[in-house]
C-alpha cells in the first residue's frame, strides 16, 4: 500500500513553494518530560528549513516523530495532503522521509557498502551480490564527491566520515524529505563543504531538507527559512534574509549573549606537563608544554593524531618513544590511574563509546571520578553524592528531570555536558578536553568557556582539542596545529589568521581512511 | 529552562523498590495458594525445610549477581560448591580444626575467583569460556582427589550446625542474612558497588574516569567464588559428605534466581534483594510441586516458563509502559 503512495507522487512532480509536510498540534511526552508541546508548522517543497534551539529543546524528538522512530503522543502529520500515521521507520521511508540522526545508527562491523544497502540488499536466488553492491556503493559515493572507499568496515572510518556515509545512504532511496540532525558536529570544514554541496544539489532535485544545527553561520549559509524551538514550543519561523544571529539567539534562550568566547588571560605559572619528542600509535615526535593558567589548543583534522596524543599522555595507550615530564620530573604513565593520581583529567571525544554509562543515572555518571572523595572508608556519603551531582547539574544547566534519570534519556548536548561536568569537581591540575562542545548550544558553550576561565584562575592548565577552528582560535593561548600525526605549526593567541591555520592543517591532499598512519 | 521544577522524583529507586515489592507479593501469593492447596505446606517443619532449600541457591545468586552486573557470567559456581564440599570434608577428616577447615575452603573459593579474573583480564578470555572451563575441570579434579568416592564427614558438631535453628529460624537462613546485609551495603552504598555497575555499563568510560576496571572484575569473580565456597561448606554440613559431583546444575538455578530478581544479563542492572527473592520463589515452586505430587519433570518446565514470564514483564515495564 505504501509503495503505491510512492508511485502516485514521484519527487519530480513537486512544484516548489507547495506545502509538502504539515504538523498539526504535534506533541510528545516522555515519562517526566514534556518534550514537544503541540507544534504547528508547514514545510514547503524543496526548501532548506533549519531548526535551532537549546539542548533539550525538542529538535531530535521532532525528528524521531517524523521518521517513525518514536510514536507521537497526539497531533497529526499531513504528508502531501493526507494524514500519515508514521508508526514505523519503514512507513516513513516508504513515503520518502529519511533522516541522518544525531548519533550514527549504522552497523560498525559491516562494510560501508553493506551499510548503504542495509535492508535492501541486492540478492539473486538468496545469494548476496557483494561485489555488485560494493561497486554500486562506490559509484554513489564518488558521484556525491566524497573521497571514501566502499569496501572498508564502517568502524574503521572517523565519526565524521561515518556521518557522510549515513548521508549518502539516506539519499539513495527515493528520498523526498531528508532530515539532518547536527550533521556537522563531527565533520571537518572540508567534509562539511562536501555535505553542503550535496544538500544544495538535493534541493535542486526537489528534495525538502530539514537542517538542525547549533552553528549559526551554517544556518545562514544554507537555509531558506529557520524555525526556533524553546522548551518544546515553536517560538517562531523566519525567512533567513529577514533575521540575524542575535535575534535567533534571543529567541532560542530568551536572553542575549554579548560574548560567547569568554577569554581571560592569566600569567602562566609553572610548567605542569611537558612532552618531549613523544611518539606513539597515530602520532610522532610531538613536543609541547602546558603551564598552569593557560589553554593549549590542538587543531587539526579529525584523525590527525590529536586524540591519540592526549590519550597516550593519559596512560590509555603506550608511548613508543620520548618522555613525559610532570612538574619537571620524568614520569611513567602506565594507566589512566597513574594519570589521574598525578592530577590529570580527560573528557574524551566520543560520549557514547568513551564518555557515558548510558543505562545508568545522570548522578552516577557525574560522580564517577570522585567516588573516592565522597566516600569515607567504604561507604558513600549519600548526602554528598546528591549535592555534588546537583551542583554540576545546576552549574552546566543539564536538562534532566532528576539526577536519577538515565543518561540515555538526555538530549545529545546534555549528555555532552555530563562528560565535561564530571571533572569539574575533581580538583585536577591539568584538564584535557577533547571536542568538549560538540552538540552543545550557544548559551551553554559560553558557560563552559567561563568555567574554563575559573579552572585557569585556580591554577589549572587546559589542553583543548577542537576541530572547530573558531573555538581554539578564540580560546587558546598557544595553538598547535596537527597534520597526519605530526605537530606542524605553533601560534600564539590570535597571531595567525584562519586561512593559514587551515592550510597548515590540510596541506596536501586529505588522507584517505584505511589507516596508513 | 525548567530544570527546577522536578515533578517525578527518583524514577529509578521507585522502580527498584516497586519491582522488589512485586516479587515479594508473588512469593506471598504462592505461599497463600500453597497453604490452602496442601495442609502440609504451612507446617513449621516444611517452612524450615523450604528456607533451608532456598538459602543455598540464594547465596549463590548474590555472588552471581555481582558478576552479571559487570556484564559477565559465572558458570562455575555449582562445580565450586561440589569441590568445596570435598575440600572441607577432607580437611575435617584429617583432623584440622573446623574453623580452620572452613577458612581454608573459603580461601580456595577466593583463589578460584581470582583465577577467573586472571583469565578474563590478563588472558582476554570471555567469562563464559573461562568459567565453563573451570566447571568441567573442577569436577574432574574433585573426582581425582576422591577417586570417585564420597567422603563422609566424621564431625557431628559440624553437621549439627546446618540442622539447628536459632530463634526458631534455621541457621542456614541466618546465613542468607549474614551474606545479604553486607552484600546489600556493598552493592548499593559503597563505591565498589557503583564501579560494578559502571563497568557493566561502559568499561571504557569507567576506565577513563579513573575506575580500576581490572580490579573491579577481579573483585566480582572473587566474591562469586567466595559465595560458592561458602555454600559448599553449608552443603557439606547439611548432608555430611564431601562429593565433587554435588550441586549439579546449581549455577543455572543461581542465574535463574538472579534474572527473576531483575538482573539484566546485559549488565549494569541488578540488586541484592531481587535475587534473594528470586531464589526463594524458585524454592517455593519446587517445594510446592513436591507436596502436590507434581512430576519432577514438570517442575523444570514450570521454572522455565516462570523465567520467561517474569523477565518479559520486567522488560515491558523497564521500557516505560
Ligand atoms: N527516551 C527519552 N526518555 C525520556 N526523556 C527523553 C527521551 N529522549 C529525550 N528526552 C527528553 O526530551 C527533551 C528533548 O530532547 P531532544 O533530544 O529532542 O532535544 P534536542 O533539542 O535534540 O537537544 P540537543 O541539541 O541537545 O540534541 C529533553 O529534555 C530530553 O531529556
Ligand atoms: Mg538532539
Amino acid at each position: 500500500m505504501t509503495s503505491t503512495a510512492q508511485e502516485l507522487h514521484p519527487a519530480l512532480t513537486l512544484e516548489p513553494g507547495r506545502t509538502i509536510l504539515e504538523l498539526k498540534g504535534l506533541e510528545k511526552r516522555y515519562p517526566g518530560t514534556h518534550a514537544l508541546k503541540p507544534v504547528n508548522l508547514a514545510f514547503k517543497a524543496s526548501e532548506i528549513h533549519a531548526i535551532v534551539g537549546e539542548n533539550g529543546a525538542g529538535k531530535s524528538t521532532l525528528i524521531k516523530l517524523l521518521t517513525g522512530v518514536m510514536p507521537r503522543t497526539s497531533g497529526d502529520v499531513i504528508w502531501e495532503g493526507k494524514p500519515a500515521a508514521l508508526a514505523t521507520p519503514h512507513e516513513a521511508m516508504a513515503l520518502g522521509i529519511n533522516a541522518v540522526h544525531q548519533e550514527v545508527v549504522l552497523c560498525r562491523h559491516l562494510t560501508v557498502a553493506a551499510n548503504m544497502f542495509l535492508g535492501e540488499e541486492d540478492s539473486r536466488f538468496g545469494i548476496l551480490q557483494q561485489r555488485a553492491m560494493v561497486r554500486e556503493a562506490q559509484k554513489i559515493i564518488d558521484d556525491l564527491g566524497f573521497d571514501l572507499p566502499a569496501h572498508v568496515v564502517l568502524g574503521d572510518l572517523t565519526i565524521g566520515q561515518q556521518q557522510l556515509i549515513a548521508a549518502a545512504r539516506a539519499t539513495v532511496r527515493g528520498t523526498k524529505f531528508l532530515i539532518f540532525d547536527e550533521p556537522t558536529a563531527y565533520l571537518t570544514r572540508k567534509e562539511a563543504d562536501q555535505l553542503f554541496t550535496l544538500i544544495r544539489r538535493l534541493k535542486g532535485e526537489g528534495v525538502t531538507i530539514i537542517y538542525i544545527s547549533h552553528r549559526m553561520e551554517e544556518v545562514f549559509e544554507l537555509a531558506d527559512r529557520v524555525s526556533v524551538l524553546r522548551d518544546g514550543t515553536l517560538v517562531g519561523t523566519r525567512n533567513i534574509a529577514e533575521t540575524n544571529d542575535a535575534e535567533l539567539v534571543k529567541m532560542m534562550i530568551n536572553r542575549s549573549i554579548e560574548q560567547v568566547y569568554h577569554k581571560e588571560h592569566f600569567t602562566p605559572g609553572a610548567t605542569l606537563l611537558e612532552a618531549r619528542n613523544l611518539s606513539g600509535k597515530g602520532f610522532e615526535n610531538v613536543s609541547m608544554t602546558v603551564r598552569a593558567g593557560e589553554i593549549v589548543g590542538l587543531y587539526g583534522l579529525i584523525g590527525a593524531g590529536r586524540s591519540e596524543f592526549v590519550t597516550t599522555l593519559y596512560g590509555r595507550h603506550r608511548k613508543s618513544a620520548g618522555q613525559i615530564l610532570w612538574e619537571g620530573k620524568e614520569v611513567q604513565v602506565n594507566s589512566e590511574h597513574d594519570a589521574i593520581r598525578l592530577g590529570m583529567a580527560l573528557a574524551p571525544e566520543s560520549r557514547r563509546d568513551q564518555g557515558l554509562c548510558l543505562n545508568l543515572p545522570v548522578g552516577l555518571n557525574l560522580n564517577l571520578p570522585i567516588y573516592k572523595r565522597i566516600s569515607s572508608n567504604l561507604l558513600i556519603s549519600s548526602a554528598q553524592e546528591k549535592t555534588e551531582a546537583d551542583r554540576q547539574i545546576a552549574n552546566l544547566r543539564i536538562k534532566t528531570p532528576t539526577r536519577n534519570a538515565l543518561a540515555s534519556s538526555l538530549s545529545g548536548g546534555n549528555q555532552q555536558k555530563i562528560v565535561i561536568g564530571r571533572w569539574l569537581a575533581h580538583g585536577a591540575k591539568l584538564f584535557i578536553f577533547d571536542e568538549p562542545t560538540v552538540g552543545v548550544d550557544v548559551g551553554t558553550k559560553a558557560e563552559i568557556y567561563r568555567l574554563f576561565g575559573e579552572l585557569l584562575s585556580k591554577g589549572a592548565g587546559i589542553i583543548l582539542i577542537s576541530s572547530y577552528l573558531p573555538e581554539v582560535y578564540e580560546l587558546a593561548d598557544t595553538l598547535h596545529v596537527f597534520r597526519r600525526g605530526k605537530l606542524v605549526a605553533t601560534h600564539g593567541f590570535r597571531t595567525a589568521n584562519h586561512e593559514d591555520i587551515l592550510n597548515q592543517a590540510l596541506a596536501e591532499k586529505q588522507e584517505k581512511p584505511g589507516g596508513q598512519i | 529552562m525548567s530544570t527546577e521544577a522536578i515533578p517525578a522524583e527518583r524514577p529509578k529507586r521507585n522502580y527498584n523498590a516497586l519491582f522488589g515489592l512485586t516479587l515479594l507479593a508473588l512469593l506471598v501469593l504462592l505461599w497463600i495458594i500453597l497453604s490452602v492447596a496442601t495442609p502440609s505446606f504451612a507446617s513449621a517443619n516444611n517452612i524450615s525445610n523450604l528456607l533451608r532449600q532456598g538459602s543455598m541457591i540464594a547465596i549463590l545468586a548474590v555472588g552471581q549477581t555481582f558478576v552479571i552486573i559487570t556484564g559477565g557470567i559465572d558458570l562455575s559456581v555449582g562445580a565450586v560448591v561440589g569441590f568445596a564440599t570435598v575440600i572441607v570434608a577432607m580437611l575435617i577428616n584429617a583432623g584440622v580444626p573446623v574453623f580452620l577447615a572452613i577458612l581454608v575452603t573459603l580461601l580456595v573459593g577466593v583463589a578460584i575467583g581470582m583465577f577467573h579474573g586472571f583469565g578474563i583480564v590478563r588472558m582476554g578470555l570471555p567469562p563464559f569460556i573461562i568459567t565453563l572451563a573451570t566447571l568441567t575441570s573442577l569436577r574432574g579434579i574433585g573426582l581425582l582427589m576422591t577417586n570417585g568416592n564420597s567422603i563422609s564427614i566424621n564431625n557431628d558438631a559440624f553437621q549439627l550446625f546446618s540442622r539447628s535453628s536459632f530463634l526458631g529460624v534455621p541457621n542456614l537462613f541466618w546465613m542468607v542474612i549474614l551474606v545479604g546485609i553486607p552484600a546489600y551495603i556493598f552493592l548499593h552504598h559503597s563505591r565498589w558497588g557503583r564501579y560494578l555497575f559502571s563497568v557493566g555499563s561502559n568499561a571504557e568510560a569507567s576506565r577513563l574516569s579513573g575506575v580500576n576496571v581490572q580490579r573491579t572484575i577481579y573483585m566480582a569473580y572473587t566474591l562469586s567464588g567466595l559465595c560458592a565456597a561458602f555454600v559448599g561448606v553449608l552443603l557439606a554440613s547439611r548432608i555430611g559428605i564431601g562429593n565433587p559431583t554435588q550441586a549439579e546444575g546449581w549455577e543455572l538455578q543461581a542465574i535463574a534466581s538472579s534474572v527473576i530478581g531483575g538482573t539484566s544479563l546485559f549488565g549494569a542492572v541488578g540488586s541484592v534483594h531481587g535475587p534473594l527473592l528470586g531464589a526463594f520463589i524458585l524454592a517455593t515452586i519446587n517445594n510446592g510441586a513436591n507436596l502436590l505430587n507434581v512430576n519432577a519433570f514438570w517442575q523444570r518446565i514450570i521454572t522455565g516458563v516462570l523465567i520467561i514470564v517474569i523477565v518479559y514483564f520486567d522488560g515491558l515495564r523497564r521500557r516505560g509502559k
